[in-house]
């Protein structure tokens, strides 16, 4: 089998908060993500997800522990690491007075794709997203859907063999949530190591090949849909989380069932 | 430095967003474009209107008492008598007007100025039963028979105040005139080698004298208009992008934080530049060619190649305006909070570029030392056609280095985690000290302005009140609206607690010597910079008229500032910033924020000394009384010293200077009260970074 192009190991990140005081927003994770599949990052709000994927992306610094993309350090290469991933959230905003064209480009530049091939990649990507008919608009005055496209296109606009979605569809209508997934799954299917973090347990269900469940930080399991079946015995996705969430945590559940049982 | 690609795409992106924005690229280049022209001839139409106005500008007088005729005679009779030199037809000024009752209408601003004439028996017995001033000089005195002529006339109507300085000077001139023809009519011979004929001509160099003018103000124009302009792209450009998630993205991009840090600034720089051109070549323009006829101070000549000149000594000014813009946008979580910052940052950056207005300012000096102060003296300097090129080049070396050094701290900014992550929006809402703590530079800065603004807009005569209101209420309520505010507990945030009764011992001795000490920080910089005895002298007479009974100096020179300014800074400045520095870096941000608060260049060393002391007393004792106790204690002194009432102590000698010893011996002192001090501490709770496992 060929190396992860996503690799963790003891990634820790702890922050300091005047109310709570040191709170572990992610607590010794261990992952993996290869070529060709897609690993789905799945947890409540505050599991510690998007922490997890900043520090992949260099954004935030790990306070212990190691990640690696291609084989680059996060801490050692962090330039190297954001040359070889994509990084899409929801909140990712675009430029909004430039127009599409000029956004794609002004990403291959920046993300330093060889320039002699900057053009050529850019009518590639207007071709590929369906972006022909406004790619000479500015953004603003794009609608929420061609914007949604324009930000697919610019993040992978370097051609990078990791992606990372964090979120993607939280602030998606029903038919854009199912395109933007359809063509995550086509980036799969090019070879690329896809991370995506959701709180949705269809979407997880749907998309990814491997689970991974996060809560409080931690990781309590991952694996394919079947081996988490297996091993909880339950069916639904939704059962699995809130079985592993009870393991991990009992008196926080006992509560939670008390509070439930009364009248 | 090579521009590399990414470098050139977040150049062009700012560019092109920029030129994209109507609005923005309105404030930005098109108003700066116009403004000094629109300047340059709406001043050259004030002026030249004044200029008529004031030619046109004559004075109503009435002429009473029993010398009318003389009064009549004298002003009336000009032709042969007024003074060679004198210029226009003086009587011309003066517009005689007929009434009843001069003095009523004098009250009334129906007249600008009476003329009281007098014989000198009259006079005499006017002044014997009171209904005469006697004037300055007081009965009798020399000419005791000659006839009286008093000007009336009321000082706090520029009418009657400037009718009665001409009309004195007319009245002088044709006395003189006549004393010589009298002389003469008599047969004295005025002997010409023992008069004296007194004449001012100015010597020097027109392009001196208008450089000069020029050069006070230019850098300060510039500084304003580049820092206006190239606000417009910084607060847009990281703080606008924190705001809308782009920052993100492009922090995730392949791009080093160095090559977006750069990008952005050459966009800022860009503009500035822009601007800066734009202006020299208008000036050029407006004033070499001529376009706009600006008479005397203003018609200067400037060369192409002092023109290019000027450009290569702004360019590290264009690069640190430039910094300091793009890290305030850096610190800035929101576009909102970087266009807060902005008022203070240009007061900040223009503030150092009005130096070269001050009088007697040379380069080399430390004033060589000051970025964007040192430049500004350059070009004076450079306008006047005096230029010493190894200063400059220092000047320009000494600038260019803060602009790297500005730089490096923007690159540093994004990648400090707790400035990117502006999207932790929940404490935001609730207040609280977390918020504070990172609020609490704004807000000082906001005091700073508000303090500012009132020093310099609203002039308080009395000492009490600007006491009061600029002391007392400007720093009494800061503490209370950052209380209510953040809904801090007011005991914790203002430090209100009762430190170990050894500490007192400490503050009596520490009190002395620590004036001792600040004395010698005072001498430190004298040598440095030598201070204006003048300034020294207006700064003792506004902190202690005489007008004023001591006891009522003590309690507004020393009570008022001893409590509210503590209040402030020795409470919620100390408080918000506790956390972020260790107790020795603490002591000394505190102590010159403090220090800055003292507007005028030459206090701030002291003050922020006698700061850093105080905060190091609040530090260790944490609470704030003992801060207080102080303060109030160290200004009395003073107070009293300035009257002469402190036994032993000469007012003269503490401000000719202590001399080197004392100020030693006040430092060991001090040392030793320190050491009292240490020896009952109860230290501030809660003080530097918390630790991170
Ligand atoms: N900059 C920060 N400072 C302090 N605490 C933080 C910071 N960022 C995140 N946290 C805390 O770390 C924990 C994990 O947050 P994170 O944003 O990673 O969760 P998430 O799984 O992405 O949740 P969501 O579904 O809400 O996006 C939370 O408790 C959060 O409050
Ligand atoms: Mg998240």
């Amino acid at each position: 089998m060929t190396d992860p192009f996503v690799e963790t190991r003891n990634l820790t990140k702890t922050f300091y908060e005047e109310s709570r005081g040191e709170v572990r927003a992610v607590d010794s994770v261990d992952l993996t993500c290869r070529s060709g599949e897609i690993l789905g990052l799945l947890g409540a709000n505050g599991a510690g997800k998007t922490t997890t994927l900043r520090m992949l992306s260099t954004v935030l610094r790990p306070t212990s522990g190691e990640a690696w993309v291609m084989g680059h350090e996060v801490r050692k290469d962090p330039e190297r690491v954001r040359e070889n991933l994509g990084f899409y959230s929801a909140s990712t905003a675009l430029y909004p007075k430039i127009t599409a064209r000029e956004t794609l480009r002004f990403f291959a530049q920046v993300n330093r794709f060889p320039r002699e091939r900057i053009e050529a990649r850019i009518e590639e990507l207007i071709d590929r997203f369906g972006i022909g008919d406004f790619a000479n608009s500015r953004v603003e005055k794009l609608s929420s859907g061609m914007k949604q496209k324009v930000s697919i296109a610019r993040t992978v606009a370097h051609d990078p063999p990791v992606l990372i979605f964090d979120e993607p569809t939280v602030a998606l209508d029903v038919l854009n949530a199912i395109e933007l997934r359809q063509i995550i799954g086509r980036l799969r299917d090019e070879g690329k190591a896809i991370l995506f973090s959701t709180h949705i347990m269809s979407e997880a269900e749907q998309l990814c090949d491997r689970i991974a469940i996060i809560h409080q930080g931690r990781i309590l399991a991952v694996g394919t849909l079947d081996e988490l079946r297996k091993s909880t015995g339950h069916h639904y996705l939704e059962e699995i989380f809130v079985h592993f969430a009870r393991v991990r945590d009992p008196s926080e559940a006992e509560v939670e069932s008390l509070r439930r049982d009364r009248p | 430095m090579r521009l590399t690609v990414p470098i050139r795409a977040v150049f062009g992106l700012e560019i092109r967003t920029l030129l994209r924005d109507p609005r923005t690229l309105l404030i930005s280049v098109v108003l700066p474009i116009v403004l000094i022209p629109a300047i340059l001839i709406a001043g050259d139409w004030i002026e030249s209107r004044e200029a008529r106005a004031t030619e046109a500008l004559s004075f109503r007088v009435a002429v009473e008492g029993d010398r009318v005729d003389l009064a009549r005679a004298l002003l009336l009779r000009v032709g042969d008598e007024t003074p060679p030199g004198a210029g226009r037809d003086p009587t011309s000024r003066f517009q005689f007007v007929d009434l009843e009752e001069p003095g009523e209408a004098l009250a009334d601003a129906r007249i600008d100025v009476v003329l009281h004439a007098m014989d000198y028996g009259t006079w005499m017995r006017g002044v014997e039963d009171g209904s005469v001033d006697p004037g300055p000089g007081g009965p009798p005195g020399e000419f005791d028979g000659a006839p009286r002529l008093q000007i009336l006339f009321h000082s706090d109507r520029t009418s009657s105040r400037e009718g009665a300085q001409a009309l004195r000077r007319h009245l002088l001139d044709i006395r003189e005139v006549r004393r010589d023809s009298i002389l003469l009519a008599a047969g004295f011979p005025v002997p010409t080698d023992e008069v004296l004929v007194v004449e001012s001509v100015n010597v020097a160099p027109p392009e001196a004298m208008e450089g000069a003018q020029l050069g006070r103000f230019l850098t300060l124009i510039l500084l304003g208009l580049m820092t206006l302009g190239g606000s417009a792209i910084a607060t847009d450009t990281l703080a606008g992008e924190k705001e809308r998630g782009t920052l993100n993205t492009l922090l995730t991009s392949a791009a080093r934080r160095q090559e977006i840090i750069t990008g952005k600034l050459l966009a800022i720089m860009a503009v500035a530049f822009a601007i800066a051109l734009i202006q020299i070549l208008n000036l050029w323009l407006f004033l070499g060619l001529g376009i706009v006829d600006v008479g005397g101070a203003l018609a200067v000549r400037i060369p192409p190649e002092a023109a290019l000149l000027l450009l290569v000594l702004y360019l590290p000014a264009v690069a640190l305006v430039s910094g300091v813009l793009l890290l305030t946008s850096a610190y800035a979580r929101s576009y909102k909070e970087a266009q807060l910052y902005l008022t203070p940052v240009l007061l900040a950056l223009v503030l150092p570029a009005a130096v070269p207005m001050l009088p007697g300012i040379s380069l080399q000096s430390a004033i060589l030392l000051v970025p964007i102060a040192n430049l500004g003296v350059a070009v004076r300097d450079l306008l006047m056609g005096d230029i010493h090129i190894p200063s400059v080049m220092t000047a320009w070396a000494v600038t260019a280095l803060a602009a790297t050094w500005v730089t490096r701290r923007c690159v540093l900014a994004i990648q400090d985690e707790n400035l990117l992550l502006g999207d932790r929006s929940q404490e935001e809402h609730t207040g609280g000290e977390g918020l504070f703590r990172k609020q609490v530079l704004v807000w000082v800065l906001v005091l700073w302005g508000v303090k500012i603004l009132w020093d310099f807009n609203i002039p308080v005569q009395d000492l009490r009140w600007a006491s009061l209101l600029g002391v007392g209420l400007v720093f009494g309520l800061f503490p209370l609206v950052v209380i209510r505010r953040f809904r801090l507990e007011p005991r914790r945030a203002l430090a209100l607690r009762m430190p170990h009764p050894g500490v007192w011992a400490g503050v009596l001795l520490g009190v002395p010597a620590g004036i001792l000490t600040v004395l010698g920080v005072f001498q430190l910089v004298d040598t440095v910079v030598p201070v204006p005895t003048e300034m020294m002298e207006s700064l003792g007479q506004a902190l202690t008229p005489e007008a004023i009974p001591v006891w009522q100096l003590l309690i507004f020179v020393a009570l008022v500032p001893g409590i509210t300014e503590e209040l402030t800074f020795r409470g919620v400045v100390l408080y918000g910033l506790r956390r972020r520095f260790g107790p020795v870096a603490l002591a000394l941000v505190v102590g010159l924020i403090f220090g800055i608060f003292h507007f005028s260049l030459f206090r701030i060393p002291t003050t922020a000394t006698l700061g850093v002391i105080l905060t190091a007393v609040t530090l260790l004792t944490g609470s704030i009384l003992p801060a207080m106790v102080w303060h109030t204690l160290n200004n009395a002194a003073a107070v009293l010293a300035s009257r002469d009432m402190l036994p032993g102590i000469d007012s003269e000698w503490l401000a000719e200077g202590v001399g080197w010893g004392w100020s030693v011996s006040g430092l060991v002192a001090l040392g030793v009260a320190f050491a009292v001090i240490w020896r009952f501490r109860t230290p501030y709770p809660e003080v530097g970074p918390p630790r991170v496992g």
